[in-house]
């Protein structure tokens, strides 16, 4: 029996709003290991992970690191003792450049004294060169995409050599090869005598990576097992408690009429060169064109230019109109629905309630004569659709930050479905949602697609791509290498092009 | 057309109290705290200085003591709004409330007047360069400029301080003590603030009032938005205001030029000129993301 680099014994918490988040789990990691830990959304992972790393402190219960009580007052005091966190919702600062966000609390000795860019600037080129994870460092982070900022974080916590590091959901925005990449870093670590922890909801990672694995189920600990004694039925199973529906098969379509006409796209990215070149294609009316891509090729900025949060040149009309010179409230009432790729910042305000935003942006059947809430109508529809999504949460007075991530993103993307758009653009729609939520929002896409719902997808999970989309494009470096049906493509050769190559060469 | 360089030494000393309470303020606005008492801060700051000065025939320890006042007071600030979490801009309108009433009541029970005029012995000496007398605090103020803008923008210390202004999750989770820093950062802007009292009792108008600084702390609130929180660009709003200031002074002093626009009417030019420049400049400025937001964790 390998030592427990750390234990948590009887962990209850309570949230300040009543909210029973975690109810006597038991949790430990071994010196040397990759340990899972799986869940629904709001089962409590991120709870248990924020609380070995100080963030958040117990209700009750205890921790032991390496064998000794300890009570983490706050992250910093986990941190001396060698655990680090990359949260679910990134903890970055906006204008700072990636460098300064890693240098930001190890920029020196004298706290007077100028930081140490160069010095830290070395470590991390090493680092990534050795884990493949490559991010600009010199552009504020707010304008990088998610899935770069994804690799900041990793970056981050990878540059401070902690004894314990953990993910939580890092590869939800993340490549196929990033993934292998990361999980190459993570084995290294493990076989280094480090130990990892790693949130997921995708259990081929989980059977790929871990030594050994923990479920837990609305809050309580459901079994601690060695990744290859089970299967990912049996971990499916014991996450949702019962046994896993199966995803109905995708009838191909033809589209009907064109809904969206997007000729010679131009959006200008970070100091003024374009992030999107020159990119066209069409979505028609009952079809999905999902577009693959690693991070970072102009997908952010494709999709902020047509919601109209970006200035554009070239051609986007939205059934004949054209979008031109439109700002975002003008282009959704032309019909455009959009899911943020980032949920905190774009999709949700998170100290108002449930209720306030499930109606963001559609308030006019909410509001009477004199302008006036019609809370009411607000409340109903509300909790309708709490009940469609099942967004667990303690009802629709809930602040939103209080509601777990995957819950989060349920409440975004209800709302944006439940607008009756002409066109939805999609960005990750399901990031950060377990399985059976996953499923639900898929098939409700493909649902929409078959009453006619033009959608364009986004997204970096090439399962999803291929579950979903009619015609795929990917995007590399600002331009689509390539449309094409779904029929004639392969994961491989979408590999291919989203490395850059153009469709000829992919097919040789 | 003389009296536009005729009013330059003046505009140079109004300059002093609008750019350094701004600086500071700067400072703790980096950090996610809004501090809207530098009225008060100065007011009861320019009166304890001016009894320090008094009492110990020193005008350097009233100095100390004003500035010693602004930081005690920005202690009080930073532990209301940052420790107990409690609403910023009460906190500001209480502590103006308190330096105007403080020291209406200190006045007349020290001096057992409103406006006690200070005798010359407790001025603050000035300072001969090249043959022209210059007031020490004229000096100082492009220094402490400097300097602030140094530590901002140069040191580890101000990675910090603007980090916790801006993303305190993010600060906290990389080790940083949100609230501690948070606290010393508003105890500089009140001791800056302080320094500014000082400045106007001992040094500038050898006087103490309850309306002493006569808007000037609400005008560095002004000059903190104009400057988009960079300290040098504060320093030349810091000049503006106070050369406006001076223009008002000297055009309202000037005889004939008095009898064609009501005094108080020329009194009023360096606020109009104030709420001009903010109602331009504010739309540019961008303020820290969890400015005026108490941290907590859960
Ligand atoms: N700050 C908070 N205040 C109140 N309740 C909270 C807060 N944060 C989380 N909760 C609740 O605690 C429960 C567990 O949340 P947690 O974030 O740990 O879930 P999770 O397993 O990480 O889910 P996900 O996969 O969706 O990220 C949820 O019911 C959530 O609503
Ligand atoms: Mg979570």
């Amino acid at each position: 029996m390998a030592e427990n680099l750390i234990e948590a014994r009887k962990i209850t918490k309570v949230y300040p709003d009543g909210t029973q988040a975690l109810f006597e789990v038991d949790f430990a990691v071994q010196a040397g290991e990759v340990h899972g830990l799986l869940g629904e959304n709001g089962a409590g992972k991120s709870t248990l992970t924020k609380i070995l790393s100080g963030l958040l402190s117990p209700t009750s219960g205890t921790i032991l690191w390496k064998g000794k009580k300890v009570r983490f007052g706050s992250p910093r005091e986990a941190l001396k003792a060698g655990i680090g966190m990359v949260h679910q919702h990134f903890a970055l600062v906006g204008p700072y450049t990636g460098l300064e966000n890693i240098a930001l609390g190890a920029e020196g000795v004298r706290i007077l004294g100028p930081v140490r860019t160069r010095w830290i600037g070395k470590k991390v080129e090493n680092i990534m060169d050795r884990s493949g994870l490559r991010v600009p460092l010199d552009v504020p982070v707010e304008d990088l995409p998610v899935g770069v900022q994804q690799r900041l974080e990793i970056l981050k916590v990878l540059v401070r050599e902690v004894e314990l590091l953990i993910l939580d959901e890092p590869t939800a925005v993340l490549t196929p090869q990033e993934v292998d990449e990361l999980f190459s870093v993570l084995r290294s670590l493990a076989s280094l005598g480090k130990s990892v922890v790693l949130i997921t909801h995708k259990l081929r990672e989980v059977l790929e990576v871990t030594d050994r694995v923990t479920v837990l189920r609305h809050g309580k600990l459901v079994t601690v097992r060695p990744t290859r004694e089970t299967s990912l039925e049996e971990l499916a199973s014991s996450m949702v408690g019962r046994e896993m529906p199966r995803m109905r098969g995708r009838t191909n379509r033809s589209g009907g009429k064109e809904v969206l006409r997007v000729e010679n796209l131009v959006v200008p990215g970070v100091g003024g060169k374009p992030a999107v070149r020159g990119v066209s294609f069409s979505v028609h009316e009952g079809e999905i064109l999902g577009v693959a891509g690693v991070q970072g090729n102009g997908q952010t900025e494709l999709v902020e230019a047509m919601v109209g949060l970006r200035p554009w040149t070239g051609k986007v009309e939205l059934n004949g109109k054209s979008l031109a010179g439109l700002g975002p409230a003008q282009v959704a009432a032309l019909g455009l629905a959009h899911i943020p790729e980032d949920r905190q910042g774009m999709g949700l305000i998170l100290p108002f309630s449930v209720a306030e935003n499930a109606v963001l942006g559609k308030l006019r059947p909410f509001t009477d004569r004199v302008g006036g809430l019609r809370w009411r109508k607000i409340f109903r529809s509300t909790a309708d659709l709490i009940q469609r999504f099942s967004v667990q949460t303690s009802g629709p007075r809930a602040q939103a930050r209080s509601l777990s991530g995957g819950n989060q993103q349920r409440l975004v993307v209800g709302r944006e479905l439940s607008k009756a758009p002409e066109l939805l653009i999609a960005n990750q729609p399901t990031r950060g949602l377990d399985i059976a939520a996953t499923h639900y929002i898929r098939e409700t896409l493909l649902k929409l697609r078959d009453e006619g719902l033009a959608l364009l997808l986004i997204s970096a999970d090439l399962d999803e791509i291929f579950e979903l989309s009619d015609r795929v494009a990917v995007m590399y470096n600002g331009t689509f290498t390539g449309i094409s049906p779904v029929e004639k493509l392969d994961r491989e050769r979408v590999g291919l092009l989203m490395g850059g190559l153009t469709f000829e060469e992919a097919r040789g | 057309m003389n009296i536009l360089i005729d009013v330059l030494p003046v505009a140079l000393r109004a300059m002093v109290p609008i750019t350094l309470a701004a600086v500071g303020e700067i400072f703790t606005e980096r950090a996610g705290v809004v501090n809207i008492g530098l009225e008060g801060i100065m007011t009861l700051s320019a009166f304890i200085a001016g009894v320090g000065s008094w009492a110990t025939r020193d005008p350097w320890l009233g100095v100390l003591a004003g500035l010693a006042t602004g930081a005690v007071l920005g202690l009080v600030h930073g532990f209301i709004s940052v420790c107990l979490r409690g609403n910023q801009v009460v906190s500001g309108v209480g502590i103006n409330l308190l330096g105007m009433g403080a020291v209406g009541f200190g006045a007349w029970a020290l001096w057992g007047a409103k406006s006690p005029m200070l005798d010359h012995s407790f001025w603050v000496p000035g300072i001969s360069l090249w043959g022209v007398n210059f007031s020490p605090f004229v000096i100082m103020t492009p220094v402490v400029v400097a300097f602030t803008w140094l530590v901002l923008h140069k040191t580890a210390l101000g990675l910090r301080v603007r980090a916790v202004g801006e993303a305190p999750v993010a600060a906290d989770v990389v080790g940083i003590h949100v609230n501690r820093l948070r606290l010393w950062a508003t105890v500089y802007g009140g001791a800056l603030g302080g320094l500014a009292g000082a400045f106007l009792s001992l040094d500038w108008l050898h006087t103490i009032s309850p309306t002493l600084p006569a808007g000037r702390g609400f005008i560095a609130l002004a000059n903190v938005v104009f400057s988009k929180l960079n300290p040098f660009l504060a320093l030349v709003g810091g000049f503006l205001f106070g050369y406006f200031d001076a223009l008002a002074i000297h055009l309202a002093s000037v005889a004939g030029f008095g009898g064609a626009l009501p005094y108080q009417f020329i009194r009023t030019i360096p606020y109009l000129v104030t709420l001009v420049v903010v109602a331009l400049a504010i739309g540019r400025a961008r303020f820290p993301a969890a400015l005026g937001q108490p941290y907590r964790r859960e």
